[in-house]
């Protein structure tokens, strides 16, 4: 199969999964629909509805952690080729990953000294 | 068409992955059940709550189902009896399933309740945990393989042992990820029933909450046969044809997977994210180093 028909072939699959949910929501229309009734829509909690959005209530605690996950989620970009040739390099690709996975480390050490894993 | 034959064996194993829920949720085995529960969900009225943002409300559940579908494509089911042998398949489970977080940040915005939102940004610390644990074992895989194909993952068991043995923290490391990626307990912030209410499903109801259920469920069976295919050695198996291996182990892992949340408390969202990077990210960086060791070792 070329590469052009096994992107035609995933993104019919990804297509299905839209018509599979037009024809949920078809099936439920006809099986019946929801009537309008006072306070019904009211978001749970506690039986009010809260006079603002409540989007601007959270506090991200975690953003520390998060910045570090961005550095090592980009090293990953450069796991992926490495692992698929690194029988072929042997010790050395090990040697040479180990180096740059080594700095990485001292990142969440760094992280991890200032107290930036976990809550903050 | 063959690829498309690949339809039945996903569906009637979200069928056996919905039956094994409810038997380890209600204790009683009832086939029908999933069935039932479907028909009733869309009879059930799906409200739409007041002020919502109304476009992330109503595609997070078919984000959720897709996420699911994307990831059993490349998934086989024995040695021709895949959708896409995409050459990049380890990846290509791995992108499917970050928009697991997508959908469910979607989920907790959309329907602007309290409960939903807080269990939406859980969900998003639940990622810094366990991304690392999902994509790092999985180069390890690919280390031994030298290659991302799913298919060649599993070929490269065939000879010698299965993946299990020769990286076990690996597979600990993976199945974790793996149980937290589809946020099961415990490791089930999202949802969180004695907590937040239902967490992100607490304000769907009807037609897209049935939607919803059905993108975890095909969540899980994905997550289960990745763990089969990356450590399990997939098809691999005596006297039983290679796809009959496959529904085995898939479905044995999905079972364990169900049945070890019901005897450990969920784990605090903190404490998940600080072991995560403190154990965790070490341990499967040695994982690496192990398999790089070996391997050069019996390259040699």
């Amino acid at each position: 199969m070329s590469a052009l028909e096994q992107n035609a072939l995933l993104a019919a699959f990804v297509a299905s999964t839209i018509g599979l949910v037009t024809v949920l929501h078809l099936l439920a229309r006809a099986i019946g629909r929801s009537q309008d009734e006072p306070a019904k829509d009211v978001p749970f909690e506690g039986g009010t509805l809260q006079p603002k959005p409540v989007w601007v209530r959270y506090h991200f605690r975690y953003y520390a952690l998060a910045l570090l996950f961005l550095a090592f989620d980009m090293e990953m970009a450069f796991m992926y080729p490495w692992a698929v040739v690194y029988r072929e390099l042997g010790l050395v690709a090990l040697l040479d990953m180990g180096v740059f996975l080594a700095i990485l480390f001292l990142g969440i050490l760094y992280g991890w000294s200032e107290r930036g894993i976990g809550r903050q | 068409m063959t690829m498309l034959l690949m339809i039945v064996p996903i569906v009637v194993g979200i069928w056996v992955v919905a039956t094994l829920e409810s038997w380890v949720s209600t204790g009683r085995f009832r086939p029908g059940r999933p069935l039932a529960a479907a028909v009733a969900m869309l009879g059930q009225e799906s409200l739409v709550p007041r002020r919502p943002d109304r476009i992330l409300f109503e595609i997070a559940p078919p984000i959720l189902l897709a996420a699911g579908i994307a990831a059993t494509t490349v998934l086989p089911l024995a040695a021709e009896v895949i959708v896409i042998d995409l050459a990049t398949g380890g990846l290509f489970v791995n992108a499917a399933w970050v928009y697991v977080v997508v959908a469910l940040i979607m989920a907790g915005w959309g329907p602007n309740g309290a409960y939903a939102m807080v269990a939406g940004w859980r969900f998003l610390a639940q990622l810094i945990a366990y991304a690392m644990l999902t994509v790092m074992p999985i180069t390890a895989v690919a280390m031994r393989a030298e290659s991302l194909s799913t298919t060649a993952i599993v070929e490269s068991q065939a000879s010698g042992t299965w993946n299990v043995i020769t990286q076990p923290l690996g597979f600990v490391l993976f199945w974790l990820a793996a149980m937290a990626v589809a946020f099961l307990p415990p490791f089930d912030h999202p949802v969180a029933p004695t907590e937040l209410a239902g967490g992100v499903t607490a304000e769907y109801t009807g037609v897209r909450l049935a939607i919803f259920r059905l993108g975890r469920l095909t969540l899980i069976l994905t997550l289960a046969a990745a763990v089969v295919v990356f450590y399990l050695g997939g098809w691999l198996g005596p006297w039983l044809p290679a796809s009959a291996w496959t529904a085995v182990k898939t479905l044995t892992v999905v079972a364990a997977m169900l049945w070890l949340g019901r005897w450990v408390p969920r784990v605090r969202s903190e404490h998940l994210m600080a072991w995560s990077w403190k154990l965790g990210i070490p341990l499967a960086l040695v994982n690496i180093l192990w398999v790089g060791v070996t391997l050069w070792a019996v390259d040699r």
